[in-house]
Order: structure tokens, then C-alpha cells, then sequence
């Protein structure tokens, strides 16, 4: 068959080649000879491009193999960072205050996922997600700021190993262990402690180390000063990944190091009880030993939950702890400044003895008023029948304000700036916090600068009542008393009582602590003695009304300072009240420990402020089981 | 008719094939084999699916090696129309993922394109048999409408790639067939004067491939990643290459395509440019084999054939490697004896089959 059609497929060839005429067939030999010219030809240029092709090749692996080294690298390493434990922290007797956690939670990294849409759909089939949820994790890819989608918040390993089954529906999900801070005693420790929070911009150029791997840092008080202590070197893992971003195999693998416990000085007991005591008032209590500036309570009242910070704050949380009127996230210890009112009085006292002003004999008359010169109006005593006859002890004790106009009038506000300064006035404590304010101890320089105004004698009188310009912080004024209650000594306060890894421990440097700062010790014992009659002065004391402690006796000294408010019209309201505060130390034979009370427009120090002080003392002698060394 | 059958011993005389290209060949496909047993990671099953794909083209060779030249000559009008009506065929019913190439027969499923790629420089050897040398402007015209109008029902498919590799191929047919300089230069002019026209036909994704050639650092994970990840393969290889099956490119999977289109960056990571050397050498000297035997074939049928077919082979060869390393746009084509798939693998064993056909029917002269 095939052979007869071939046959018949030659023959009409062969017809066709008749009609075409002979000069149409070709030269074989010529044929031949042109072919393999062009065959040569052709030969010619597959060398050549083979030649081409090598050379480019060449470039790739010999000339450029470093680099392309690099790059195979990259693909196949990732550097995993395991984040440290941060270090816990506790008060003096080992009460824990705040500890680390790990939770699991499962994210993707938008990096990774190549299609939304479809990531979204397998989402939802792994996770039965529902059409909220779905739209959740739309909403988490329009964020820009975002790097990775949270597909579960504070899951466990177990369910994680689960939901692996469906790990080829979602390659891109993954399992990271986050370390999260909780807080005991979240409100009392508040503005203590702080509170931890995701590591932001403002970090990189601050006081934090910031390392590779590092996702959390303290943000504020405790957290923040120590965060290089207790945050710990963060470890990696070098991993072998393939192209699915699957974990071949670990290379290489460095442990994180735990951060270091902090022990601070606080008394947890102490700090709770103080805390409770403030119940729906606002203000600041302090107690710290004397002699070595261990601060055992450190309250501003109300503290707000620093839980909610540590995990996320939600931003209507956030608006409400701003709005709220009672400003739980000021840290008046620190920051705020109040008049120090009559509590001044015995540190002026003080300085007016030893510069000679007044000898402890020399006695005022007060009439209830202190006229000076060129002043239609008298300057009031807050008594306004007047104290009688008063020496120093007795002014101090019944807090008399024109003794102390006098003594202000006599000493003239140049030697009560420069004299005042030496209890810490005017300057920060350096207590180891950040964010803390100076006060103002005015002068006449002070005044020429920010006001352009010359001083008036009227302003040193007020000035030696503690009231005008003068304004100081309710640590400035815990540490001034501190200078009261051990003789003479200054010691900067401080919460930091040790440190411990896991074989050394760092305790803190007492020797740096403590300064002298010369004081008379008679002159001291005269206003001590005064500040005993405070409270145990039926006649005079302006706080001997209040219950006492049996066994313990202490001083103290009660101050009311007025709040000067633009806002006249509105008399009567809480914010114009007068401030109450109260300082103290006990036993009065050798003082373990201050007491500070400020109570925000809480009204006189006597009624308010001094109650709370008895009971913190009252308390701390009753349960405190530390008794303190007095160096 | 004579055969010299001193040139005709053993197993080459009684299957008619060419032992010199055979050999060369075969030491190509076991490279390929053992590059395919490293990226699978050693997967038997893979290999054993490859071998018997050689197998068929090694059959499929040795029974078109029995075949007289002749005969595929007298076939082959007949052989092109077939092709053509395939093509049709495949515009209407083709299936496919993402262009409809193929053509499913329930027992059989291939691509028309591929047959082509043979029909193609056969209708233009078989056409220019029996016309004078070199072929006159107006046969010049016919040829290029032979070759114009497979290449244009496969880029409606569309596959660019192939529908370039078949014209390309038909150009190598006219070009051995004894065309004039003149002519070459006017078909230049007019293939540049062509390119806006083409542009302007092609579809996106064609464009954008062809965009990403030219700066394929711009977008690592869209269609530039292939060629990124191809580079870093073989520029991580180095001189003496990571060792056989040590590639961390294509045994992670980072080399996409690392069994069938990318095999030879595969092959360059853990060979090295050596390796590169002398399988680039093995391809040169498979194609000097077989120019070898165009150059003494005795009839112009014979010497157009085997000079197109084996030219081409070693043009997918270009193609591919070329693409592979940033020479030419990615278009998808296989190397050929080595990338994994049966369709490729058939087809440039087929062409093996017709040039030992040539070499081993070879007449005396006539004069």
C-alpha cells in the first residue's frame, strides 16, 4: 500500500520536474559545497555563543560568587531571637511585686503571606473564624504599622501542636512565646514600679540598652531606671529554613540570659497598708529610715492598674485614665510640687538659731497679725487671736506665723535661700527614678530672671511660712526630714536594695549614701523637742489632739498649706482647698523612720494628714518584723 | 542503493544508529538523571517515572532510525497539515492550566506545539528538496508562510516560547537551505520592523516577563524572583560547585523549577562552573556530531534536516540556559535530554532518530 503510493507521489514528481525545466535542478556537487560552507558557518557561531554563554556563566560563578554566597545565605538562615526572662522583682522580704510569664500566641508574618485573600480564607478554615473575626484580620492587614497578622492571643503549646495539623493550609502561621509582666498589688505599686511596654522609637536614643531581639522594655519607674538589670541579653537561634519558610534544622543555638531580681527596700505590708489608707483621697505618703535612705513606702494615691499597660493598653482605657479628675497617672511623689506651708517651720527654725537671728530665749508677741512697712494689709496669723508670747519651741509647737514673719523679716530672703538649700531644697534628691522635679527655693536672682521683678519684702514673709513661691516635692520634703530625724545626716533616698543573678548578688552602696551637712546639734534638739510638743503639747501642740501610740512616741510637725488658684469664683471648690501635710519621725528617742503625709486641697494637716501618719507609724512598729539597722 | 557498511557494525549496523552521538547523548541524560536524583532529594519514584520517558524516546529514536529519508520527505506535506489541523484543534478544545497547549485524547495527551517543533523544519527541508539553490524570493516567500502560520496559531495559545523556537528553528531550515546574504538582510529588517507589531499582540503576562528580563532585581518575589533565585544558585556554586546533593539552593527549594526548566542552575550549584564546562562541551559536541553528518549527507533533503534538527537542539539548549542565567527572557522551555517531562524528552530524541536515519541511509553518489 505505502509503497504503491509512493510510487505514484515519485511519479507526479517526476512530471513536475519535466515541466520546470533542467536549469531549476541542481548542482550536487555545488550543493554540497555551499552547504558545508554554511554548516561551518553555523559551527563558527555555536562556539562562538558557547564561548559567549561561558563567559557570562564565568561572571556569575567566579567573578560574583561572593556576593551570590551571600545571598544563598540569606535564603537559607534565619536568625530566630529568643527574647530573656526579665527579671522579677521584690521587696525587702522577698514578697514578690512583679514576675515574667510566657504566654503563646500564633501570628503570621505579613512578609511572608503572599496573597490576603486567600490567606484570609484558609484562616478561617483552620480557625472557624467568623465573619467578625474575619474582618479583624482585614483590618490588621490595612495597618501599616502592623508586620504581623495575631490570628490568637494566649494560646497554649497544646492547641498550637493541634492546629499544626493544618499547618500545609497556612504555612505562614507560626508560634512566637511572648514574655509578659504581671503585677501584684497593681494599683499600690503603681507609680513604684511602672510598668513594662513594647519597645518604641523613643527607646533607641534613651538610657535603655537596646539589643538585637528585644521586643518589650521598661517604660517607666522601676521597669524603666533598672531596665538594663533586669531585662537580661536576649539569645537566637540559627535556623535552617527551605523556601516555605519551614524549619530544616537548628544550626546554631545561644540561650538568652535571664535578667537579674531586683530586691528593693520598699515593705510590701507596709506600702499596702499606707496605700489602703489614702482610700478616695489623693496625695502622697513617703516612709524611709533616716540613716540610710531606704524608702519603705512609696505612695502616690490613686495609682492606676499597670496590668493594663503591661499587656496592651486599649486606648478607651487609656482616654479614661487621662480623664479621669483624680490624674492616677501623675506620680505626685516625684513630680508633684506643693507649698510646704508650716512644715518649713522647723527648718527655718533651724537655720534662724544657727545664724544667730534668735537665740531659743528671745520671745515675740503675736497679736493674731505682722504689720510691715509699706503694706496696708497685716500679715495674718492662722490663729487669729494671736499666740501670746512665743519663743522658737512654742512657735514651732503651736506653728505660729508671725514668730515666723518676724524671723523672716529679721533673716531676709538672702539668708534663707542660701541656708534653706542645705536640706535639699531647690535641688532633686537623685532618688533612683526618673522624672523627678526640683521644687523652688526662691530668691532675689530667681525672681529677677523668670519674673523680671525686683523682691519684695512682703514675699520673704510668706516665703517663711512656706507659702508663695516656695514649693517642693514630697520626696524633697521626706528627705529634709530625714535630715531632722538622724542628727544631721543627709542620705539620698532610694529603692534599690540588691540585686541577684544567679550566683552574684549586688547589694547597694551604703558608703556613697550618706553626707553630713554640718548642723548645730543643739539648735536640732530645740526643734525636735519642739516637734515632740506638736503632739504631746496639750497647750500648744497643734497635733495633740490626736490619738497616740502606746509604747512609741514620735514628732512630728503639721503643715496647711493654701492653693492659690487664679480661678477666684469658684471658692469653695475641692481643688482650692488647702493642702494637708504632715511630717514626722519615730521613736523620738532614736528615729527608725519618717513619716511624710500630703494630702491634695485634704484640708489641715492636724485633722487629715496627721491621723494617717500615726496609723502608718503605729502599723510599721506593730508589724514590720524588719527592724532596721540604724548605721 | 549501497550502503558502505564498513561504517555499520554490531548494534549500530542492526539498530542504525550512530554510536558517537548516541554515547555523547547518553552521558548528557545520565547527568540529567543523577542533577534530578539530588533536587528530589532522592526520590526513587521520580527517576523511574524519567527513565522510562527515556526509554520511549530512546524506542521512538531507534524506530524513526529505520525510517528512509525519503519517506520522510514524501510524508511530510502530509505530516504538516496534520500538525496544522492539531493546532486548530487545540484553539478550540485545548486544556491546560494556564493556556490551553494541550490536546487530550483520553489515552493520549500532548502538545500539537511540540510536533511541530519537527514538522516544521521538515516541511522546509522537504520543500527546498527539489528547488534550485538558493531558493529564489518567491519560494523565499512560501517558506516563511510555512513557518509563519504554526507560529502564529501557537502564540494564540498562547505560547510565545515556542511559537519563537519554531520560527527560529524554520529560520535555521532557510538559512542551511542556501539563502542569499541579500535576503538574510532584508529578513532582518523585517523581523525588527515586526517587533512593535508582535508587542502589541502579546498578552500581559507575556510582556511583563519579557519586562522582568530587563530588570529582574526589581521585584525578587514576583517574576523576576525565577531568575534571582537561578543566579544565586549558580553563583553560589562557584568553581568547584557544593557537592553532589549539598546544593542549599535547589534542595531547600528556593530554586523554583529546579527539576524541569531550572535543572541546569540545579546542576551549577553543586558542580560548579567545572560541571558547567563540560556539560556546556557535551551539548557543543553533540551538535558538531551532528553537523558532522549533515555536512556528509549526499542529498539536500538529508543535509537540510539533520543540520536544522540538530541546530535547533542545541538552540533549546541556548535558549534554556540562556534563560536560566539572564541571557533571554524567561519563556519556559526544557533543556533538552535533562529537564524532567516527557513531551521534550520525546521530541529531541525524535529528532535524534531522523539525522541517524540520514547518517545510516546515506546513498553513494549519484554521479
Amino acid at each position: 500500500m505505502v509503497s504503491k503510493h509512493r510510487n505514484e507521489i515519485i511519479r507526479k514528481k517526476q512530471r513536475f520536474e519535466e515541466k520546470t525545466g533542467w536549469e531549476d535542478i541542481n548542482d550536487p556537487a555545488l550543493d554540497r559545497a555551499s552547504h558545508k560552507l554554511r554548516a561551518l558557518f553555523a559551527v563558527a557561531i555555536v562556539f562562538l555563543v558557547s564561548l559567549f554563554y561561558l563567559n557570562h556563566i564565568y561572571e556569575i560563578q567566579i567573578t560574583d560568587h561572593q556576593l551570590y554566597t551571600l545571598k544563598a545565605e540569606d535564603n537559607r538562615i534565619r536568625m530566630r531571637p529568643i527574647e530573656p526572662i526579665r527579671g522579677n522583682i521584690f521587696d525587702r522580704n522577698g514578697i514578690i511585686l512583679a514576675e515574667s510569664y510566657d504566654t503563646f500566641d500564633i501570628i503570621a508574618k505579613k512578609e511572608n503571606i503572599l496573597s490576603k485573600d486567600e490567606f484570609i480564607i484558609n484562616a478561617s478554615k483552620v480557625f472557624n473564624l467568623n465573619k467578625n473575626q474575619q474582618e479583624q484580620i482585614n483590618i490588621q492587614f490595612e495597618n501599616k504599622k502592623l508586620k504581623e497578622i495575631t490570628l490568637k492571643k494566649n494560646t497554649t503549646l497544646e492547641e498550637f501542636t493541634k492546629l499544626s495539623v493544618d499547618q500545609y493550609l497556612l504555612p505562614e502561621m507560626e508560634l512566637v512565646i511572648n514574655s509578659n509582666r504581671r503585677y501584684i498589688y497593681p494599683k499600690a505599686m503603681s507609680h513604684l514600679l511602672g510598668y513594662t511596654g513594647k519597645l518604641s522609637q523613643s527607646d533607641f536614643d534613651s538610657v535603655v540598652d537596646v539589643k538585637d531581639g528585644m521586643t518589650h522594655v521598661g517604660k517607666i519607674g522601676i521597669e524603666r531606671f533598672y531596665q538594663n538589670l533586669l531585662s537580661g541579653s536576649p539569645g537566637y537561634e540559627k535556623l535552617e529554613t527551605n523556601a516555605n519558610n519551614e524549619i530544616i534544622r537548628v544550626l546554631e543555638n545561644r540561650p538568652a540570659l535571664k535578667g537579674q531580681d531586683i530586691y528593693l527596700t520598699i515593705d510590701a505590708k507596709l506600702q499596702n497598708y499606707s496605700y489602703d489608707l489614702l482610700k478616695d483621697k489623693e496625695g502622697t505618703i513617703i516612709v524611709m529610715n533616716p540613716h540610710n535612705g531606704d524608702i519603705l513606702s512609696f505612695i502616690s494615691h490613686p495609682g492606676y492598674d499597670n496590668n493594663l499597660f503591661a499587656n496592651g493598653i486599649s486606648s478607651k482605657d487609656y482616654k479614661k485614665l487621662l480623664n479621669d479628675k483624680s490624674k492616677p497617672l501623675f506620680n505626685r511623689l516625684l513630680s508633684g510640687q506643693y507649698p510646704p506651708g508650716s512644715t518649713i517651720k522647723p527648718f527655718f527654725g533651724i537655720v534662724a538659731l544657727e545664724e544667730g537671728v534668735i537665740d531659743k530665749t528671745n520671745v515675740f508677741a503675736c497679736t493674731g497679725a505682722y504689720k510691715l512697712e509699706n503694706y496696708k494689709r497685716p500679715f495674718k496669723c492662722w490663729k487669729k487671736d494671736g499666740h501670746m508670747d512665743v519663743n522658737l519651741s512654742s512657735a514651732v509647737a503651736s506653728s505660729c506665723d508671725v514668730f515666723f514673719y518676724r524671723l523672716a523679716e529679721t533673716s531676709g530672703i538672702d539668708l534663707m535661700h542660701d541656708k534653706l538649700k542645705k536640706f535639699g531644697f531647690g535641688e532633686k534628691t537623685f532618688i533612683d527614678l526618673y522624672g523627678e522635679k526640683k521644687g523652688l527655693l526662691p530668691s532675689r536672682e530667681w525672681k529677677n530672671q523668670s519674673k523680671q521683678a525686683p523682691w519684695y519684702p512682703g514675699e520673704t514673709l510668706n516665703v517663711g511660712i512656706g507659702q508663695g513661691y516656695f514649693l517642693v516635692t514630697p520626696l524633697q520634703l521626706a528627705s529634709a526630714t530625714s535630715m531632722l530625724a538622724s542628727g544631721g545626716d543627709s542620705v539620698t533616698p532610694h529603692l534599690f536594695l540588691k540585686s541577684s543573678d544567679n550566683n552574684k548578688e549586688q547589694t547597694y552602696n551604703y558608703n556613697d549614701n550618706k553626707t553630713s551637712i554640718n548642723i548645730d546639734i543643739d539648735s536640732l534638739h530645740i526643734v525636735n523637742e519642739a516637734m515632740w510638743r506638736v503632739i504631746y503639747d496639750n497647750n500648744v501642740g497643734t497635733a495633740s489632739h490626736i490619738k497616740k501610740i502606746e509604747g512609741i512616741e514620735f514628732a512630728g510637725k503639721t503643715g496647711t498649706a493654701q492653693v492659690y488658684n487664679l480661678d477666684k469664683g469658684k471658692t469653695g471648690a475641692k481643688s482650692l482647698q488647702d493642702h494637708a501635710l504632715f511630717i514626722s519621725f519615730a521613736p523620738f528617742e532614736s528615729p527608725e523612720i519618717i513619716v511624710s503625709v500630703i494630702i491634695d486641697n485634704g484640708g489641715s494637716g492636724s485633722g487629715v494628714a496627721a491621723p494617717i501618719a500615726r496609723d502608718i507609724i503605729n502599723f510599721y512598729f506593730k508589724n514590720s518584723k524588719t527592724k532596721l539597722s540604724k548605721k | 542503493m549501497n550502503y558502505s557498511n564498513s561504517q555499520f557494525t554490531g548494534v549500530s549496523a542492526l539498530f542504525k544508529i550512530d554510536v558517537k552521538l548516541f554515547m555523547l547523548v547518553i552521558l548528557v541524560v545520565i547527568t540529567g538523571l543523577a542533577t534530578l536524583f539530588s533536587v528530589s532529594g532522592g526520590d526513587y519514584n521520580l527517576i523511574i517515572k524519567q527513565l522510562i520517558r527515556i526509554t520511549i524516546g530512546m524506542i521512538a529514536m531507534i524506530l524513526l532510525a529505520q525510517i528512509h529519508p525519503d519517506n520522510f520527505r514524501l510524508f511530510s506535506p502530509f505530516l504538516y497539515i496534520f500538525g496544522i489541523i492539531l493546532l486548530i484543534l487545540t484553539i478550540f478544545f485545548g486544556v491546560g492550566k494556564s493556556a490551553d497547549r494541550w490536546l487530550d485524547f483520553y489515552i493520549l495527551r500532548f502538545q500539537p506545539s511540540e510536533l511541530m517543533k519537527i514538522f516544521v523544519p521538515l516541511m522546509i527541508a522537504s520543500f527546498y528538496s527539489d528547488k534550485a539553490l538558493p531558493p529564489k524570493l518567491n519560494n523565499l516567500f512560501i517558506a516563511v508562510v510555512i513557518i509563519i502560520v504554526p507560529a502564529i496559531l501557537i502564540a494564540k495559545q498562547p505560547d510565545l516560547g515556542t511559537a519563537v523556537l519554531i520560527t527560529s528553528s524554520g529560520i535555521i531550515a532557510i538559512f542551511l537551505s542556501g539563502i542569499k546574504l541579500t535576503h538574510i538582510f532584508l529578513g532582518t529588517g523585517l523581523v525588527i520592523g515586526a517587533i512593535p507589531l508582535l508587542w502589541s499582540f502579546m498578552y500581559e503576562y507575556q510582556k511583563s516577563r519579557i519586562l522582568s528580563f530587563f530588570s529582574p532585581n526589581q521585584d525578587t518575589l514576583g517574576t523576576g524572583y525565577h531568575l534571582a533565585q537561578s543566579k544565586i544558585s549558580l553563583g553560589s556554586g562557584g568553581l568547584f560547585g557544593k557537592g553532589y546533593m549539598n546544593g542549599t539552593q535547589s534542595q531547600l527549594d528556593f530554586l523554583p523549577e529546579n527539576h524541569t526548566d531550572f535543572i541546569f542552575s540545579a546542576f551549577g550549584e553543586e558542580f560548579g562552573f567545572i560541571g558547567v564546562l563540560l556539560l556546556i562541551t557535551l551539548y557543543v559536541l553533540v551538535t558538531l556530531r551532528g553537523m558532522s553528518i549533515s555536512i556528509k549527507a549526499t542529498d539536500n533533503f538529508s543535509r537540510i534536516l539533520s543540520g536544522t534538527l540538530i541546530l535547533t537542539i542545541f538552540l533549546y539548549v541556548l535558549v534554556n540556559i540562556g534563560m536560566v542565567v539572564g541571557i533571554l527572557p524567561i519563556v519556559g522551555a526544557p533543556l533538552p535530554f535533562m529537564s524532567y517531562g516527557g513531551t521534550s524528552m520525546l521530541t529531541v530524541f525524535a529528532a535524534l532518530g531522523i539525522i541517524m536515519s540520514i547518517k545510516s541511509h546515506q546513498r553513494l553518489m549519484r554521479k
